[in-house]
């Protein structure tokens, strides 16, 4: 009688014991993209010093496809419970809706925003023989010349896709949008000469830039980014309307309870405010500049000004372009 | 010529310390293990230790897990002569003859041939890497869309020379393996191609389901038809090396394989998977005796292992001169390194010379290593061939269960390679083989994604092919290898042999 | 008029079993956009690769009556069927419960493919080989496979 008097008081004990204290074992960070990105990098670094502030271990997985969709559906359909979170960008909670329209989740709707992490600044450049001296020389030149440029980018609804769509229709150009899988083989093309330019992350395009195999023709930043400092910003080179910023936050499934939204908000503002991991963030070329955007408020806040910006600019953007072959 | 010694020598100061040498050791000991677990490969592994990575100094970390990516290479073999699963995407051609070599009672000759062959091609790739990484990166520039595709479309003559049997199966099977690459989600357009509305499809057919599907399971629902009295790679354990004779023959394929592999391994876009299968074509053509070949040539097992071996040292010249990554390991790579505060890109080599050159010195150690590792090891691994077979299918299937299942943590993925088992088996009764299939199935999205590209590019103007030197060249490679393979097959059509699986 | 005889009947089955395979796929890819051959679409060359493959199987089918071949030999049923279920039973245990069960639950149902399986015998074996799994892949590869997950209650 008593044994099992005591088996069911311990039954009974056990999902009081789950409340007590978050976290209890490892979170699941999911990057939907693949390892070794930008996205990646971002959630690794600031993941590590998250670790640290809760107490346990936050798993980088990496889901990708789809151009991001894939991971963040999972994130989404999680249970709300704080383990699984999801390093989301512009992409895939910004632009996403407008890009595919049988998304299986709705960027403002299915998820409870944590706090941005980064913003990768969006480059300008061009192979390294592009006949242009400045970025007014550079849009003069495509405007008048783009059906016979060929553009690169990393695949339907990467980062490279939506910005240089928004590029391209705020100067007219209509060139042959050329598609790679992944930023690595669009950017041995734009090395060789293969195509001719190309809109992406700083991260990805400062080695190359200052080792000079690319041309960098404007920062989409309202001053110059401290990793490029010779590069000029789209304001200084005539096309201010050109301001990007590649941003990444963390979202957790809508849901989740406001305890556990506060605890991982103020996790991802102390790893912001280390000093080992801003200078690692800012040597990438990161820009932490947003602090608005680092509340769960604020991210909500830019996330639906996002949607509705990337619908609009890519609704006009298919207007013009050459309709795909 | 000194400047080349000088940085060898602060090469190996780096990477002789006795922590550096413990990361190596590790990383290779690592490597070899996933290789030779089917399924899981380094992709899957260099992310999940990449934490682990962390407290490491950044030398020490690329260190690691570059030995754990060539350390693959050397563990993917041993399945695939072993059991007849291939480890890795490259080991694929390994199972030609490798595995019938194992049924002969040589399955110490085939795995003591792939580790020295390896070993060869490891030294001489990182040799190339320090003399020539610069002047090869500027060559691998050359190759554009239209140069890959043409080199693709010529990879595909390879596998009519690779067919054992029927050589129009064999081309059918090529066809199915594209036609397979092509599901999923078009790069270009976003458009939902074949998947029926399936979200794990939409990636693609993932490689690790097919190689299980085709070769794991299949192989061991054909193992459990054949009358039982005859059990599979039985008897002999035969000698655990190759003999001296055997170790004439194959000096010139491996030679020979660690040239192609090297070469191809350059070649941004992940060119070094062609280079076992391209290997293994060009030994079957210069054979004397081309028909030992499917029936346990040792030739076919040395060339394409020093192939694949030195297309993964090459592979990492594009990294370290370039920044750029030339497949999806190398990225992870530039993931590991941007971590460690290293961005990688062309400055590297000058600015961060002590990592460069600690690299490439730690290759040499670790593909000694490696050797070390592995020659020892034979004797186990044929010991294991001894358990009976009544335990040894479960336990396979269980190892290739949990390996499909790790690649993306999809339980449907499991489910779908059972499928492919099935077809596989039906395709195997019906005298198709899978080796085609799979080549296919790998080269076709690299065929189709820089045909469609060239001709963006070339505004849809076909000559570019031809108007291109190197695409030129490459096309009419690949008419001659096709021609040169089914020549004879029409000529001496009454002979033509059906070799049993 | 002579009857047509098959001389290959494996060739017969190959070559229609490829026609079907063809038509399948024709019947996949037709919402696709083929475009042009100087501007692929991305129904292309699903569609090319379908047609050549069906051209294949009637070549097959057309040599079979012609020239012999080999016939269509013994094909078995319940070792292929009792594998595919195997793995189709640790696709449904690993989430939950998780490989703990999705081992042994595999390989025991993998064991009834062979009429020489020992029971006993591979009921211990297949726990110690689990087991093993457990700690190459989870604790030595850090792969994040569930081990034993009972929904409220344990998560390994």
């Amino acid at each position: 009688m008593r044994p099992s008097l005591f088996v069911l008081a311990v039954i009974l004990a056990l999902p009081l014991q789950g409340r007590a204290a978050y976290p209890e074992r490892p979170i699941t960070l999911i990057v939907p993209f693949a390892a070794g990105g930008p996205t990646d990098v971002v959630a690794r670094i600031v993941g590590e010093h998250m670790s640290r502030t809760l107490g346990q271990q936050v798993v980088v997985e990496n889901v990708a496809g789809a151009g991001g969709t894939t991971g963040s559906t999972r994130a989404a359909q999680a249970t709300p419970d704080g383990y699984t979170l999801i390093m989301g960008h512009m992409g895939t909670h910004g632009a996403a809706p407008a890009v595919y329209p049988d998304l299986k989740y709705d960027p403002a709707k299915s998820f409870q925003p944590i706090g941005m992490a980064a913003g990768t600044p969006i480059l300008v450049v061009a192979k390294k023989s592009f006949p242009a001296k400045d970025l007014k020389e550079f849009v003069a030149y495509v405007k008048k010349n783009s059906e016979k440029l060929n553009e690169a980018h990393a695949g339907v609804g990467s980062v490279s896709y939506t910005t240089c769509a928004f590029f391209n229709s705020l100067i007219g150009a209509k060139p042959t949008r050329v598609v790679y899988r992944g930023t690595g083989p669009a950017l041995n093309d734009l090395v060789s000469g293969q195509v001719d330019y190309m809109c992406d992350q700083i991260v990805n395009l400062v080695p190359q830039i200052q080792a000079g195999t690319i041309k960098a023709y404007g920062v989409a930043l309202p001053q110059r980014s401290p990793a490029l400092p010779d590069v000029p910003t789209t304001k200084e080179g005539g096309l201010p309307e050109f301001q990007v910023s590649a941003w990444n936050a963390i979202f957790a499934p809508k849901g989740v309870p406001p305890e556990v939204v506060k605890k991982l908000s103020d996790a991802l503002t102390k790893a912001l405010a280390d000093e080992n991991t801003r200078k690692r963030l800012l040597d990438l070329g990161a820009d932490l500049s947003d602090k608005a955007a680092q509340t769960p408020e604020g991210l909500a806040k830019l996330v639906d000004s996002e949607v509705v910006r990337w619908k609009k600019v890519l609704a006009s953007a298919s207007k013009d372009a050459t309709p795909p072959k | 010529m000194s400047t080349l010694l000088s940085n060898l020598a602060l090469g190996f100061s780096v990477a002789f310390t006795l922590h550096n040498l413990g990361l190596c050791f590790m990383g290779c000991l690592v490597g070899t293990l996933i290789g030779v677990l089917p399924g899981i490969g380094p992709i899957a592994t260099i992310t999940m230790l990449l934490p682990v990575t962390f407290g490491l100094p950044p030398v020490g970390a690329l260190i690691m897990l570059a030995g754990i990516y060539y350390g693959a290479q050397y563990g993917g073999s041993t399945t695939a002569i072993l059991v007849n699963i291939p480890g890795e995407v490259t080991s694929v051609v390994t199972t030609i003859d490798g595995h019938q070599m194992a049924k002969q009672g040589r399955a110490g000759a085939a795995l003591g041939i792939s580790a020295l062959g390896s070993f060869f091609a490891g030294c001489v790739s990182t040799l190339i890497i320090a003399g020539l990484a610069v002047p090869l990166t500027r060559l691998a520039l050359l190759f554009g869309p239209s140069e890959y595709a043409a080199l693709m479309t010529a990879g595909l003559a390879f596998a009519v020379v690779l067919a054992r049997g029927s050589i129009l199966k064999s081309i059918a099977m090529v066809l199915l393996g594209l036609l397979l690459s092509t599901v999923g989600q078009d790069l270009e357009t976003g458009a939902e191609r074949m998947t029926f509305g399936l979200p794990s499809l939409s990636d693609g057919i993932d490689f690790a389901v097919l190689a299980m599907g085709l070769f794991g399971f299949a192989e061991v629902m054909r193992n459990l038809t054949v009358d039982q009295a005859r059990d599979v790679v039985h008897g002999k354990i035969g000698k655990l090396l190759p003999s001296g004779a055997e170790l004439r023959q194959s000096a010139g394929a491996v030679v020979r394989g660690t040239l192609l592999g090297a070469i191809l391994g350059i070649l941004p876009g992940n060119g070094a998977v062609l280079g076992p299968f391209a290997s293994y074509a060009l030994e079957k053509k210069i054979a004397r005796d081309p028909r030992r070949f499917g029936r346990g040539a040792i030739e076919g097992v040395a060339g394409p292992e020093s192939a694949n071996n030195a297309g993964a040292q090459t592979s990492f010249i594009p990294l370290l001169t370039l920044g750029i990554p030339p497949n999806a390991v190398m990225a992870l790579m530039v993931g590991a390194m941007t971590i460690h505060g290293i961005v990688p890109g062309p400055l590297v080599m000058t600015r961060n010379a002590s990592l460069f050159w600690g690299v490439i010195a730690s290759m040499w150690i670790g593909n000694l290593m490696l050797l070390v590792i592995n020659l020892p090891l034979i004797g186990a691994w044929v010991r294991l061939l001894k358990v009976p077979y009544r335990l040894m299918y479960p336990a396979i299937v269980i190892v290739c269960c949990v390996g499909i299942y790790s690649v993306n943590n999809l339980p449907q993925d499991v489910a779908l390679t059972a499928v492919v088992a099935l077809f596989g088996y039906a395709g195997t009764r019906l005298g198709f083989e899978s080796a085609p299939l799979l080549l296919g199935f790998v080269l076709g999205r690299l065929l189709e994604e820089n045909l469609r590209r060239a001709l963006a590019i070339s505004r849809g103007d076909l000559a570019i092919f031809i108007h291109r030197p190197v695409s030129a060249w490459l096309l009419f490679t690949g008419l001659v290898v096709l021609v040169v393979a089914v020549l004879p097959s029409i000529r001496s059509r009454r002979e033509q042999v059906f070799v049993e699986e | 008029m002579g009857r047509v005889r098959v001389q290959a009947p494996q060739d017969l089955v190959a070559g229609a079993s490829l026609l079907a395979v063809s038509l399948f796929a024709l019947w996949a890819a037709a919402p696709l956009d083929a475009g042009r051959m100087s501007a692929p679409g991305p129904g292309l060359l699903p569609r090319v690769l379908a047609v050549l493959l069906g051209g294949v199987g009637v070549w097959l089918v057309v040599v079979s009556l012609v020239r012999p071949g080999e016939s269509l030999g013994h094909w078995s049923l319940r070792g292929p069927v009792l594998i595919a279920l195997s793995v189709v039973a640790f696709a449904v245990t690993i989430r939950t419960p998780g490989l703990a069960v999705a081992g042994p639950a595999a390989m025991l149902v993998a064991g009834a493919a062979s009429p020489e399986t020992r029971w006993r015998e591979l009921a211990v074996f297949s726990v110690a080989v689990t087991a093993v799994c457990v700690g190459l892949f989870r604790w030595l590869l850090h792969l994040p496979i569930p081990i034993l997950v009972i929904p409220g209650w344990v998560v390994l």
